[in-house]
């Protein structure tokens, strides 16, 4: 499936786990966001990856457990950067050039580099 | 209405007093003097490391403290059998571990079949 | 198929297989109703083999762990609902594994069970720091062979073997009174617990994903499902059908975990309860890692962090600061002081709860086609599978009423 064909929302793309070009997981397709205005045909614009876009799918009180655990960070994914959607979505480009690793990034910054065999 | 009801029951029987409520603490006595007793025997055949033997021995009279401090009862026959269990030496004889562990079982059976 | 690869995996699988709840269970199950609940340990080790196969084979065709799927399957608010349901169920297990390792330890050394539970805690975390996924399987599972003294030990006891084998025939005892079936309820729905606990395949598919499991590791995975698991429960049986031999008699109804040691130390002496304590050790400390690293899997594999132990830990930070926060909180609730024969049944009592979430999920992914191509369930599997998610549901309802019933077992 490409992003131009016709796809269901929710049972064939929301919460599809994310690739990039060198086959890292890069996080769950968590919301979409459209373009387009009342009256007019909406367009899928970009998918929509991080904990922060749960806010408008679960109750306030969960969203704050969420937070606790996993933050509120949001990264956006242009649908023109979406290369094939199937059993999970791949971009085309590493996930580093969408900012999709800045959490990991700054979570291993103080992590120790040795030990590990 | 009747809910209230069902649940000031379940609240009246939690705060229950008597055998009835006292018994998963004989239970739990009689086997802990059995265990005692079990261990004890081995120990005395030398089948036993002494590390194992007495850390078994602390955690069974901790175990039996923790059952004679929940009773509700602490003066009926049982509660005084539990008592005098606890004032057993840690390598009291397993015959007299087991006869104690008996007599406990025979109170269980009673209160079971009241 | 390597066969080296196979025998060391199977040899895993059944060194892994008993934790301290199975272990817990079937000294209480033999010295309660003797040979009787032999069935219920088969009936769930089948169970057990059945979904660890199909989790095994989703990881492997679809590449992608249980929990991604499920939460693609369930949506986001029923995912987070079975993410917390998981996470808390295995939190208490580890915790409970935590306290068993310790106080194995305390047996062995004699040193304070507190202290125990922080070395412990230290030792699994620098374990799984250290060694690669294949390392941290391999050590704790092959050095849980030791857990084969219990087997040994049944056959040095010279045991009734015509009642053992009709132990495996489904029965509920002769005569019981209610209070003692009620009992008998409680124990077949916890040995089921015990022995399908939900983080036993999250474990095993993530791991499948670890090992780089394909199509062509089909044959492998379900080798090791059946023969793994198939002949690990039979150590769970030995120790169940040792304490109706020893313990039922002479009324000993384990309340203290180091009981069980003397199944081997009976007919062994001082060798056989030193082996014993070793298999004890390393089978629960296997467990608290894989019931640690399934809930860091599932966390991960939820919110989408980079996770793994084939990759360094500073390579997946989230998930190594998850799987140490989780040994952390696990190693807290230890510490409350909170006796671990009460952590054992809380565990038995979420688990069970959890069980139909976690399985039906597992179902639903490999009987669906577009993940699974031509290896989707067959009839055979999906028979099997519906039957055991009908029954683990029934044990989920069954379980709170019988728990307060008969006190948690305790009749």
């Amino acid at each position: 499936m490409t992003p131009d064909s016709p796809i269901k929302l929710v049972s064939e793309l929301l919460d599809l786990p994310l690739y990039d070009t060198e086959g890292v997981y890069c996080g769950v397709v968590d919301d979409v966001e459209f373009s387009g205005r009342p009256g007019k045909d909406l367009q899928l614009k970009a998918l929509l990856v991080g904990p922060g876009a749960y806010a408008g799918r679960v109750p306030g009180w969960a969203m704050s457990l969420v937070k606790l655990v996993a933050g509120d960070r949001l990264t956006r994914v242009p649908l023109e950067k979406v290369r094939s959607i199937g059993t999970a979505v791949h971009v085309e480009c590493p996930g580093r050039d969408l900012s999709l690793h800045k959490s990991e990034a700054s979570a291993g910054k103080w992590m120790p580099r040795w030990g590990a065999l | 209405m009747r809910w209230k009801s069902l649940l000031l029951l379940m609240l009246l029987a939690g705060c229950s007093k008597g055998p009835e409520a006292d018994l998963q603490a004989i239970k739990q006595a009689r086997s802990l003097a059995a265990e005692w007793a079990l261990v004890n025997e081995q120990a005395s055949q030398g089948k036993l490391t002494p590390t194992y033997v007495q850390s078994m021995r602390e955690w069974l009279h901790y175990q039996l403290h923790t059952s004679s401090t929940s009773l509700t009862q602490p003066d009926s026959p049982y509660g005084e059998e539990i008592h005098a269990l606890l004032t057993q030496p840690q390598d009291a004889r397993a015959e007299e571990l087991r006869a104690r562990a008996q007599k406990l079982k025979q109170i269980e059976d009673s209160l079971e079949s009241a | 198929m390597n066969p080296l690869e196979l025998t060391l995996g199977i040899m895993t699988a059944v060194g892994g297989f008993v934790d301290i709840s199975e272990l817990v269970f079937a000294a209480k199950a033999g010295s309660q109703f003797g040979y009787a609940l032999v069935w219920v340990f088969a009936f769930s080790t089948f169970g057990i083999i059945v979904f660890s196969e199909m989790s095994g084979r989703v990881a492997a065709v679809a590449k992608q762990p249980v929990f991604n799927l499920m939460r693609h399957r369930l949506g986001l608010k029923l995912g987070l609902v079975a993410l917390a349901a998981s996470i808390i169920s295995n939190l208490i297990t580890c915790a409970a594994e935590i306290g068993g390792v310790a106080l194995v330890l305390n047996y062995l050394t004699g040193a304070p069970y507190p202290l125990m539970a922080i070395v412990i805690t230290l030792l699994l975390i620098s374990s799984i720091w250290v060694l690669s996924f294949k390392w941290i399987e391999r050590v704790y599972g092959l050095l849980g062979l030791f857990m084969i003294v219990f087997a040994v030990a049944l056959v040095a006891l010279r045991p009734p073997w015509g009642a053992i084998a009709r132990g495996f025939v489904p029965q509920v005892p002769h005569g019981l009174s209610t209070k003692e079936l009620l009992t008998f309820a409680y124990f077949v729905v916890a040995i089921i617990s015990a022995v399908m606990f939900p983080y036993e395949v999250y474990f095993y598919s993530s791991g499948g994903i670890e090992e780089g499991w394909g199509p062509k590791d089909l044959i492998t995975n379900r080798v090791t499902a059946i023969l793994g698991m198939g002949l690990g429960s039979l150590l769970g049986i030995a120790i169940l059908s040792n304490s109706a031999q020893l313990f039922g008699p002479t009324h000993v109804d384990p309340v203290i975990p180091g009981s069980v040691a003397l199944e081997a130390a009976i007919p062994f002496g001082k060798w056989g309860l030193i082996i014993a304590l070793l298999g004890m050790f390393f089978a629960v400390a296997g467990a608290a890692v894989e019931t640690c690293l399934a809930n860091a899997y599932s966390i991960a594999q939820f919110f989408g962090w980079i996770w793994g132990r084939q990759k360094q830990p500073w390579e997946a930070p989230r998930f190594t600061i998850t799987w140490i926060v989780l040994f952390a909180l696990a190693l807290a609730i230890v510490l409350t002081g909170v006796d671990v024969m009460t952590l054992v049944e809380f565990a038995i009592l979420f688990s069970i709860l959890v069980l139909p979430l976690t399985y039906l999920p597992l179902l639903m992914l490999s009987g669906d086609r577009k993940y699974m191509g031509q290896y989707v369930n067959g009839p055979i599997g999906k028979t099997l599978g519906w039957i055991y998610f009908a029954v683990i549901t029934l044990a989920a309802i069954a379980a709170l009423p019988l728990y307060f019933l008969t006190s948690g077992g305790n009749g």
